[in-house]
């Protein structure tokens, strides 16, 4: 018997022949959107990150004579009102972005699965009290709440990162919580418990196994999300503060001037903020295609 | 008799993906004559239900029909897209299996049952109404006048179903197609639910293609038998003739698989249904047939007839259904000592179960209401024993078997190998609760399909605190010899498992703790049949080895009948009926028993299926069956 | 039906009383407390004891919470010292601005959501439904304060047809519906065009899934059109979803609408929330939080009831 169930298995063509070619054929199809998401991550962080090196000039330098230029050979992306180089200042703008949007993110991660991962295997008292509470903060915008506080505490890089983490935290706990509710109540976590697995057993090895693909795909999504609102705080001015630049503020910069049509000013610092999203998002659509055509 | 619908040659192709389509079904004839029933028998990927969307044309985009719809006389496959809606709902009524999602969950019953008259006929809403009012009464709904303006939720499985019979009846037509039907009903209620389409298809004398997967319900009801495997029809002709004298090996297997009351051991076919892709270009049943030769394997056998039934099998004449039950049906084990001693003690055991609460205030608080599941169950189990437990579902059977494994609280005691879990200490009570093991309905539920097999197997073993993966698979891969898998399995994931292995896979699980009890919910209900016996040999297998009891928690008291020493009954959460299974089954002392044995397949004197018809169309069972299923609505919407 | 709406009710209560104490749990847990705020960071520690007492923030904790309470269930939400007045007044004046922004935007989406997402759902896997979910990828990264930059740029900068911004001519007395109307349709627009980024997505998959489902198949089999199965039962149960999802996202369109007022100076909620936390103008800015709390709640409140009329299974649970 056993064999002959091994070879229908193993048979040229058998069961595991055909689920590989369907594996295929979904992955080549969403192939299109991972690498695009790879790509674009590639450009907007090697834009942020590297391209300060290899582009010297100063974002802080004020050029005088060449205030609120267009587009030339020696300011490729224009000067603002004051005469500094836009393109350093973007690029400057997008190191502050970024090196607070992904630790902010990671935080937020972290403290999401904690949040929901307490609720969903705490007793059910437990659960109740921290959804009630839940509830309560997600009736309230994450940037509304990011706006209260940075109205009070003094505005770095250290606490934009604790601000934006501390808060934008409660989208994911509840789908970390409602999933891991999903999987507690699954049969091979039920066959486990029946063999002694205890809750943190059963959180490690089935639950966060299962939910793996979902909360990396959930991680590159936070990092879209946490680079739109610190935009959106340094937009509002309650964000990365003056002298140092990020992209919400360049853009802010051009909408205070905008009588005078500097479209230099606004154009390439709002479309590195939707590159970045951009990025975070496709590879997050991606990923969730790979991953759900390999489940 | 005339004919209502003809297949000619009908062959039907499904794109899968963006390769070219796979042919699904190959070459069906069949017919339906008026007022008779055309049963057309086939496990899951015979290509069953492709063949009832091909007829009404409502397939896939992109798939291809080749062959001759004769519908009357009309070919349905040279209508245009208004002709053929014409056709649907008028001409040919459709009922599917699961009325629940096949009615629209947010439109009242009687707005569903008017739509398709009013379409058809152009009459009035008004009139439309009245005749939906009608057909409620004709189907066997209570108080129909009621129930009018209800919604799908509100009403019962079989219910659901009868209203789904009342819409495809709105236009009187001459065609019925009812594709599983009775699937994920209760027996009791299928049985209804087969002498309802009986009673209507006479007095309307409307032809109905009944398509199922199970053979045993059909075999009181169908004029004709069709059997598909793989995509082809392997055998096909007279119902009477088909019972009494089953031609193809396919035919005879699957009729020795059915387990029926009474029965020591079920025939099991080797093996899986092929892929479509990967169809065998010869007899697509050679490679599991014990009777194949070389030519089998090469081309496809014309049709074959003895007098009786037509079958494609070239060794058709000879084959006897002796000889098939000889060739596939292993001869049980010698039964190993039995150990004398209790294994497990239920004593006055109740749960009750909680759900949203009723009251404003307590909906605030979060608490909520209480309800009783069970009540009152009290029974023992001995070593080597298995127990079966049987019910309508909502009768409280699963709730025992989760209470038994301590996965609930409850009430009353539970004791095992002589000690209460009451009394346990916490790390004593974790031991004991490793030794009662479960394996569930849902194969790919119970594996979790992110680990790889091995260490599914494996991990009971890890977590008793064997240390070393090496060393742990070693042990997985003797407990998967044990079920019947080959070793090489260990790496591979669940997903790409078929449904009986998967089980296997939860069954070697399952045994990994050496348990001495293990607890098997509805193992077979969402496998085919022939899986289905090769499983439930399995299981009788490894009890006669190793002594170990088992509570078999089933609808099916055919299937328990087969394995069980004792019988539970268990009706609205109480025990009916408790006591060896020979007893229980051949003198039922409940009525309730009574009616469940009533309704499971038997071995009846060919002599007595000669009276098929009449007498036996509405049984006795039917008017006490609507009782039931009235309490339960009752039940399930106060 | 009576049983449902208690419950949500109760809920809605219970999320209400949570929401009013975090936010009195955030107005405290500021460093210096609120006073600082108000005389700045360099204020002496006798002048902030004395505000303290002043304020009643000298008191027990739990004394200011029952305060807090006290005042709130009288409608009373503090005083604006910068801008003189009492704080539910200047609510007041900007709450008409906003709503009638949040719900032309809302009307908007949820108009363009049905349209997209019915041509998405039934086009599913071929080249309509692959462009439409590239335009719905592109929108949800477009950032709302980019987007409204761009139509000022483009509209008002460029074609000069449309006002750049809002707060001046609003200001004057009954300006007029057609001043009115002209302020209104960029920042519409905007806020639009961020719920349907999500909202025909969502939308969209719904009607894919609804199609799949059983009751098409059997609707199907009666001899129905396609378009008929789609609008007489598609569509109604693809819709109870999309108000769930509208009702959650509130919060969204409303963080939304923040960024739009600001950059188009439209006198709202907004605007006000903004400009007063540039200023630290506390009560303010509290006050504004809970009233999008209390909103978000009533929103949620409302798509439920709105949900139990379109399912019977809701209603009869």
């Amino acid at each position: 018997m056993s064999n002959s169930l091994s070879q229908s298995l193993a048979a040229p063509g058998g069961m595991l022949r055909r689920s590989a070619i369907e594996r295929a054929s979904i992955w080549i199809g969403d192939r299109g959107t991972l690498i695009a998401g790879i790509a674009l991550s590639v450009f907007v962080l090697g834009f942020s990150l590297v391209g300060g090196l290899l582009y010297h000039a100063s974002p802080y330098a004020v050029h005088g004579h060449h205030a609120l230029q267009p587009p030339s050979a020696a300011f490729p992306f224009g000067t603002d009102q004051i005469g500094r180089n836009e393109l350093a200042r973007l690029i400057s703008g997008g190191y502050a972005t970024l090196i607070v949007s992904i630790p902010a993110a990671i935080l937020t991660f972290m403290l999401g699965i904690v949040y929901g991962l307490a609720a969903a295997l705490g007793p059910s008292w437990f659960d109740k009290v921290l959804m009630r509470l839940l509830d309560a903060i997600l009736a309230l915008p994450t940037l509304v709440v990011l706006i209260f506080f940075a109205a009070l505490v003094p505005l770095n890089d250290f606490s934009l990162v604790v601000l934006l983490g501390v808060t934008s935290w409660p989208g994911l706990a509840r789908l970390v919580r409602n999933e891991a509710i999903a999987q507690r109540g699954r049969d091979f976590v039920l066959a486990t418990r029946q063999f002694g697995g205890g809750t943190w057993y059963v959180a490690r090895v089935h639950i966060l196994r299962v939910m793996a693909p979902i909360l990396v795909v959930n991680a590159t999504f936070l990092i879209g999300d946490s680079v739109l609102a610190l935009s959106a705080l340094s937009f509002l001015g309650l964000g990365v503060q003056p002298p140092h630049t990020s992209w919400g503020g360049l853009l802010q910069t051009g909408l205070n001037l905008i009588a005078l049509n500097p479209w230099w000013m606004i154009l390439p610092s709002g479309a590195m903020i939707f590159l970045a999203i951009m990025a975070a998002n496709l590879l997050g659509q991606g990923l969730l295609a790979r991953f759900g055509a390999a489940r | 008799m005339s004919a209502v619908l003809t297949l000619d040659n009908l062959s039907v192709a499904l794109k899968r993906g963006r390769g070219k389509p796979v042919p699904i079904l190959d070459d069906v004839n069949l017919t339906v004559a008026a007022g008779e029933m055309t049963a057309l028998v086939g496990e899951s990927g015979s290509g069953k239900t492709v063949a009832s969307l091909g007829i009404i044309r409502l397939l896939p985009r992109g798939a291809k029909i080749a062959g001759r719809v004769q519908l009357g006389d009309t070919d349905l496959t040279r209508l245009n897209d208004a002709e053929m809606r014409r056709v649907r709902g008028r001409d040919i009524g459709m009922v599917f299996q699961n009325p629940l999602s096949a009615l629209n969950p947010t439109t009242r019953v009687g707005n569903q049952i008017a739509e398709v008259y009013r379409l058809h006929t152009g009459e009035s809403d008004r009139a439309a109404r009245a005749r939906a009012l009608d057909l409620l009464g004709e189907v066997g709904i209570p108080n129909p006048a009621d129930r009018l303006d209800d919604y799908p939720h509100q009403f019962s499985g079989g219910m659901r179903q009868r209203v789904m019979i009342a819409m495809a009846l709105a236009c009187s037509p001459k065609l019925l197609i009812a594709d599983e039907p009775t699937t994920g009903l209760d027996l009791l209620v299928a049985r209804q639910i087969l002498a309802l389409l009986t009673r209507l298809r006479r007095e309307h004398r409307m032809g109905v293609l009944f398509i199922t997967h199970d053979l045993s319900i059909v075999e009181e009801h169908a004029d004709q038998v069709h059997v598909l495997y793989a995509g082809r029809s392997v055998e096909w002709g007279r119902a009477r003739d088909f019972f009494d004298q089953p031609r193809h090996p396919y035919s005879q297997a699957l009729l020795g698989a059915i387990p029926r009351l009474g029965q020591t051991r079920l025939t099991s076919i080797q093996g899986n249904l092929p892929d479509p892709e990967t169809r065998p270009p010869g007899c697509r049943f050679a490679p599991r047939c014990a009777f194949r030769e070389a030519a089998c394997e090469t081309a496809y056998p014309a049709p074959d007839t003895t007098g009786g039934t037509v079958f494609a099998c070239r060794r058709g004449r000879e084959i006897t259904q002796a000889d098939t039950l000889d060739a596939v049906t292993e001869s049980p084990p010698p039964r190993a000592r039995t150990v004398d001693g209790t294994a497990l003690k239920v004593d006055r055991l109740a749960v009750d179960y909680e759900r949203t609460a009723t009251s404003f205030l307590r909906g605030i608080v979060g608490r909520k209401d209480r309800l009783r599941a069970l009540e009152d169950i009290s029974f023992t189990l001995k070593h080597g024993e298995c127990l079966g437990i049987v019910g309508q579902s909502g009768s409280g059977k699963s709730t025992l078997g989760r209470a038994v494994l301590q996965m609930i609280p409850y009430h009353g005691g539970v004791v095992f190998e002589g000690e209460s879990f009451g009394a346990m200490k916490h790390r004593r009570r974790r031991l004991a609760r490793r030794r009662i093991q479960v394996v569930f309905q849902d194969p790919r539920e119970s594996l979790n399909p992110r680990m790889r097999i091995g260490d599914i197997v494996a991990e009971p073993l890890k977590l008793s605190g064997i240390s070393g993966q090496r060393k742990r698979w070693t042990q997985a891969a003797a407990l998967l010899d044990r079920v019947g898998l080959s070793e090489r399995m260990l790496p591979m994931f669940p997903g790409s498992l078929s449904g009986g292995q998967a089980q296997r896979i939860a069954i070697a699980r399952a045994l990994a703790t050496n348990p001495g009890i293990i607890v098997l919910d509805e193992p077979t209900s969402s496998l085919d049949v022939s899986t289905q016996a090769l499983l439930l040999n399995l299981l009788k297998d490894l009890a006669c080895q190793d002594g170990l009891s088992y509570m078999l928690i089933s609808h099916d008291i055919a299937a328990v009948s087969y394995m069980a020493d004792k019988v539970a009954v268990l009706n609205g959460g109480r025990l009916v009926e408790f006591g060896p299974a020979g007893d229980v089954l051949a003198h039922p002392r409940n009525d309730y028993t009574k009616e469940l044995i009533a309704a499971s397949p038997h071995f009846r004197p060919r002599a007595a299926q000669g009276g098929r018809g009449g007498a036996d169309e509405m049984p006795v069972y039917a008017t006490r069956t609507a009782q039931h299923e009235t309490a339960q609505t009752k039940e399930y919407n106060p | 039906m009576l049983r449902m709406i208690t419950t949500r009710l109760a809920t809605a209560i219970l999320s209400l009383v949570i929401l009013v104490s975090i936010v009195f749990a955030m107005t405290h847990a500021t460093p210096g407390g609120p006073a600082y705020s108000i005389l700045g960071q360099k204020a002496t520690p006798a002048a902030v004891h004395e505000l303290n007492v002043r304020l009643g923030l000298a008191a027990p904790l739990w004394k200011q919470y029952a305060i807090w309470w006290w005042h709130l269930l009288q409608g009373r939400l503090g005083y604006s010292y910068l801008l003189n007045r009492p704080v539910t007044q200047l609510v007041g004046d900007y709450m008409a601005n906003t709503l009638a922004l949040y719900i032309g935007a809302i009307v908007l989406s949820v108009v363009l959501s049905i349209g997209i997402g019915l041509v998405q759902g039934v086009t599913y896997g071929r080249w309509p439904a692959k462009l439409i979910g590239a335009f719905q990828l592109s929108l949800y990264a477009l950032p709302t304060f980019f987007v409204g930059t761009i139509f000022i740029l483009y509209f008002s900068v460029t074609l000069g047809i449309l006002p750049t911004g809002g707060i001046t001519d609003l200001r004057i007395e009954n300006p007029g519906l057609l001043v009115y109307a002209r302020h209104l349709v960029l920042p519409v627009l905007t806020v639009g065009l961020l719920g349907v980024a999500g909202l025909s997505r969502y939308f969209g998959s719904s009607v894919h899934e609804e199609l799949g489902k059983d009751y098409v198949r059997t609707a199907l089999a009666k001899g129905l059109t396609f378009r008929a199965v789609l609008f007489r039962h598609v569509l109604r149960n693809a819709l109870r979803p999309l108000v769930t999802i509208l009702g959650l996202s509130f919060p969204y369109i409303f963080a939304g609408s923040v960024l739009v007022e600001s950059v188009f100076n439209y006198p709202g909620l907004g605007y006000l929330l903004w400009r007063s936390a540039l200023s630290q103008d506390y009560p303010v800015i509290s006050a504004i939080v809970l009233l999008i709390g209390v909103m978000t709640v009533l929103g949620n409140l409302l798509a439920d009831l709105v949900n139990g009329l379109l399912d019977p299974r809701e209603r009869f649970e």
